[in-house]
This record gives structure tokens, sequence and C-alpha cells, in this order.
């Protein structure tokens, strides 16, 4: 049997043959590499890490998706939580990882391009019908975020089991639903769309230009802290922006409003 | 040969695959020298195990026996004994072991229609010939001469002469059983930005596979864009791994398309839209005239029959004439805030209104 002692009192010094101090101890020399390989750790702290589009960096306390960490979504349909949801794949599938999304039934391409999504990098599963645990289990051993949509209330079963394999796998799992008590497992950050106006739309005239919404994170880290941020949900160029509390307009597109083709 | 015919056709799911193999490893069991022909096709030597067994007859018994107890029923599998790949699967539909040089003869009374070649089977019945008898009985040469080489290799197969026949083989099913078997368990390759792949790649592909295989192929779709106006004509889901070429790929979204939806476009696009009911202040339908304008403002409107809804702010119409020249196609499209913020896409043509998409 070993029992192994704190490294500072392993070797006590022996006699006059110590080394000067600075120096690595012989004994420390000879440790087998595969051991020195398996007691490095294993990933660091900013490796956990994924990034985020910069409107979302401040409504996460390390700044950034955390692999293996859940982020609950919710929001009432016409809010706008499937686009925060969706934004918050943005910058990880730009930046080489892969994404999965469980269960979005009717998945809109060019609002993700415009939100910044790589098409390249992301797949979907919209119909899984009653398989969208088993799916969502698989797609948590082949990619970094996965986006998880349960139909109506998740069993509890599946929903602890789905948050402790993607703790094993350090993936970062982003649950999307209509009302928080759907996911029985408390999350690590939940963020809520608590208000949603859209701008640009008048009664016959102007277009949809931007959604300005307020969103509220509540988190286990942030200690009972609620953070409250209003956000283009999303902006004029389909992308996130941050809202200034003075209510600034959202970005100007170019002038590109529909007009009747010649027929 | 083993013939199971409820496995011919790969479904949706992947059982038959997964069946077929539970057959494959049971005939192992008679010989090992067993080898996949098609999807419910296998063949095996037959010289060997029925001396073992004592006879064909034992053989084909002992199989067919054993090959309905995994698939549960004795109607999804057929044994047969013949020489050649073609006449072994004729006996094996019709359940008969065919003795050793006697496949010309036994393939005289069917129809040419069996050789699956249309054509040929058409143009021989135009000459009075009707079976594969009356085909072998046709000078080998005159054939080759008259129909090519596709025609002479049925002519010797009908004789007798040879077993092997163009398409009777699935050139992939060695390898979709090593897939199904999870021994390769390599997905279908997507290039990488730069056509490398990535162990991460690879793993995420690995992935991607396995829910292919519980789910079907179509279940695992990446999107793509292409050109067009509509948020629906702009973008197309395909399965994981297609190697589709879309002629209208629009990679970067950099061609004009004058009239197209400006931004942000809507985050759910409905692969199939709904019937929605439009109507105006004193309940009357809203239409859009032909110089597209509507007819009055919409004031409340009811998605797939569902509540009705006030409409709180609307824009457009916007009309859209395309395809004049072929499919003539009018349409015009909406969009309409309703009570509760949520910002819906809507279609009309030919005076009903759909449900294209909406802002979620």
């Amino acid at each position: 049997m070993f029992v192994s002692s704190p490294p500072g009192l392993a070797s006590p010094p022996r006699g006059p043959s110590r080394p000067p101090a600075g120096q690595l101890p012989p004994h420390r020399r000879v440790l087998p590499p595969e051991l020195v390989a398996r007691a490095r750790p294993v990933s660091s702290a900013s490796a956990r890490l994924l990034p985020l589009p910069a409107p979302l960096v401040p409504l996460f306390s390390d700044g950034a998706l955390r692999r293996g960490a859940t982020t609950l979504v919710t929001g009432g349909p016409g809010r706008g939580a499937t686009t925060l949801a969706l934004a918050l794949l943005a910058a990880a599938s730009t930046g080489s990882g892969w994404c999965g999304a469980v269960g979005l039934a009717d998945p809109g391409v060019v609002a993700m391009v415009e939100l910044g999504i790589d098409l390249r990098r992301v797949v979907f599963i919209p119909n899984p019908k009653a398989g969208w645990a088993d799916a969502a289990a698989e797609l948590l051993d082949g990619v970094d975020v996965v986006l998880v949509r349960p139909p109506g209330r998740a069993r509890p079963t599946a929903a602890r089991h789905l948050v402790a394999r993607a703790r094993e796998r350090q993936v970062a799992l982003v649950v999307l639903v209509d009302r928080a008590p759907e996911w029985p497992e408390g999350p690590d950050a939940a963020l809520t769309v608590t208000a949603a106006e859209w701008h640009g739309i008048g009664r016959g005239h102007g277009h949809l230009r931007g959604r300005r919404a307020e969103v509220q994170v509540t988190g286990r880290r942030s200690a009972g802290r609620v953070i409250t941020r209003t956000l283009w949900l999303p902006s004029g160029t389909g992308a996130l922006a941050e809202a200034g509390v003075d209510g600034a307009r959202p970005a100007r597109v170019p002038a590109t409003a529909p007009c009747p083709e010649p027929a | 040969m083993v013939w199971c015919p409820t496995l011919l056709a790969e479904g949706e799911r992947g059982d038959e695959v997964r069946e077929f193999l539970a057959v494959l490893t049971l005939v192992e069991a008679f010989c090992p020298w067993v080898g996949p022909a098609s999807l419910g096709v296998c063949t095996l030597p037959a010289r060997g195990p029925s001396r073992f067994f004592g006879g064909e007859a034992v053989l084909v018994e002992k199989l067919s026996v054993a090959v309905a107890e995994v698939l549960g029923t004795t109607e999804a599998v057929r044994v047969g004994v013949a020489d050649g790949l073609f006449a072994a699967l004729l006996a094996a539909r019709a359940e008969v072991v065919v003795d050793p040089g006697g496949a010309a003869a036994f393939l005289a009374p069917w129809s040419t229609a069996v050789l699956r070649r249309p054509d040929l089977t058409v143009t021989l019945k135009r000459l009075g010939v009707h079976t594969l008898g009356q085909f072998a009985a046709l000078g080998g040469r005159e054939v080759s001469a008259r129909f090519g080489s596709d025609a002479a290799a049925c002519h010797r197969v009908a004789r007798g002469e040879a077993g092997e026949l163009a398409g009777l083989r699935d050139a992939g099913i060695t390898r979709r059983l090593r897939v199904a078997s999870g021994e390769v368990t390599e997905g279908p390759r997507q290039p990488g930005f730069f056509g490398g792949t990535s162990v991460a790649d690879a793993r995420a592909a690995r992935s991607f596979a396995r829910v292919q295989q519980r789910l079907g192929a179509e279940a695992v779709v990446v999107g793509r864009l292409r050109g067009g106006r509509g948020p629906a004509e702009r973008a197309r889901l395909v399965p994981w791994g297609s190697r589709e070429v879309d002629p209208h790929a629009d990679g970067a979204g950099a061609a004009p398309w004058p009239g197209r939806l400006p931004s942000p476009s809507p985050v759910a696009v409905l692969t199939a839209p709904v019937t929605t009911e439009v109507v105006d202040a004193s309940a009357r339908p809203v239409r859009v005239t032909g110089r597209g304008l509507l007819t009055a403002d919409p004031a409340r409107l009811s998605v797939g029959g569902g509540p009705w809804r006030d409409v709180v702010a609307f824009a457009g119409p916007w009309p859209v004439s395309e395809r004049w020249w072929s499919t003539r196609r009018r349409q015009a499209r909406l969009q309409v805030v309703v009570d509760g913020g949520a910002a819906l896409l809507l279609t009309v043509e030919r005076e009903r209104w759909w449900m294209e998409a909406s802002y979620d």
C-alpha cells in the first residue's frame, strides 16, 4: 500500500549532498513521464470557457460560456428567447467549436447567419420526437455546445442525466424552455427575457427593425445577484447589440427596404 | 442463398440493417464463408455445410428454421440452393434446391422479366421470346451482336454458364453493415475549413452518425444558404454528410435579390406554413389587391384555427411577382406584431394567408 505525503515533506534533507536551493532535487527528475502527464491538470481554466458575442459578455460572471455548465434560457413566446439561446452558440461556432441544436423545430437559418453563427459548425435535430434526450446525450459526446429545447416539461431523470453528462464531458448545455419550471434541474445560470418590444414597425409603415428586450440573469455563481441588461434582440442587422440606457435607436440598416419586383 | 423479403429495403429507423446483421451472425454459425450480396440477401457455399448436416434439403430446413426464429416469422425468410448468384436468388424465392448443373433447366420456365432489364424484356417479347429458356436457345454471338454486352451477360446467365449479373450485388453493403455494427464508426465526412479534419471534427462526426443511426439520416440536418427573397427560399436544411450540390447555393448571400426581406430575419421558419385568417375591424377577411394594397387594415388574426389575437402593428404588404415566365407566382408578405409582442411573417397567395415564419 502506498501512502502519499505532501510533496514538501516527501524529501527530508539527506546529508551534505543536498542540491543548492532553486535546483530540483535529483529524485524529482526521475518521475516517470506517464505519471507527470497524469498529474498535470487536464485543462486550464481558460480552456474550459467558450467565447460569447460581445453584447452577452456582461451577462455571465466569467464573461464566457463555461464548459460543463447548464444555462437555462426562458421567456414567453415571441419575446426572443430563441434568438437569445442561439446567440449563445454564435461565437463558439465561429471559434472552431461544434454546436448541436436538438428540438428546435423550424430553425431560421438566415437569422442564425445574421446572429453570427457559422452554419458549417452547427447541426440541427429538428424533430427528435420522444428521442430528444437520447439525441442530446449523443451530441454531448461530440460537440462543444448543445442547445436543447425539450418538448414540454422535461422528465426529471432525463434532465438530471443530461446535466450530469454535460458536466462529465465538459460541454456547455443551453436549455431553452418557455417557463423555468419546465426544466426541473437547477441551472448554473438562468437568462430570462422579461420584456420585449419591437421597434421600427407602425400601423402600415416601416418594418421590423429591432427588438428591445430586457434580459434578467440569475445564477448559482452570482450568489443571488440579479443582473438586468437591455439588449437589442436582435438589432437591425440581425445580430445582438447592447441597448444603451438612454434608449439608443437600433443601428439603421442600409436602404434595403423591399420594393415590388418589376413584373 | 438466404433471402429475407422484409429486409430488402432500409427503412428510416435502420432496423432492417440491424436485423440483417443478426441473420448474418446466425448464418455464420453454419458456415464461415457467408457473404452479404445486398441488404436482406446473403450467400454461402452449400456443399460443405450440406455434407456436414446430411444433405442440402436438411441444410435448407435448418437454416430457415433458425433464421425464422431470429426474425420472429417464418414468412420473412426463404432459403434456396442453386449454381450461381442469379439462379440461387430465384431458387431462394421459390424455396427449391437445384442440383448442380441444373441451373439452366431450372431457369428455363422463368419470364425474361426476372433479369430486371425492362428494355431487353420488351424487345424480346416483341420477338416472341418470353422465357429464359427461349432466350437461352438463341445463339450467343447473335445476342451479343444484336443486343450488346449486357444482354450477352444475361444470355450466359440464362444458359447457366455464368452466375453473376450486374446489379445483383450491392457494392456498399459491406461498409454499411460495418458501420451499423459499430465496427467502423466513421460517419460521412464533412470537409473542414481547409479541407482537413481534426480530432474534434471526427469526434463530432461520430456523434452525428450515431444519432443518424438512431433516428434516421434525415434527422440530423445542417443549414445552407441560397439565393432568394423570402426566409424559406433563402435557406435549406440538408441531411448531415449529404454531398448534394445545390445549384442555387449562394454561400455568402452575395448575389443581389431585389425585393428581399430586410434584416432581421425570422428565427423560426416553418417547414410547413400554417393557414391563417386575417380580418379587419369589422371581421371581414383582409385581401391584397392586384396593385399590392391591403383592402383594409388587419385588426385580428388566427393562426391555424387558433385563438384570435389583436394586431398591434403591421408593415407591408410587399408584393412579389416571381417566375412570370414559367410558373407564374404572385404573393405578398406582411410583417405583423400581435398583442403580447410576438412578431409573425405572413404570406398571402391566391387570397389565402399563411404564417410563414415567426420572430421568436
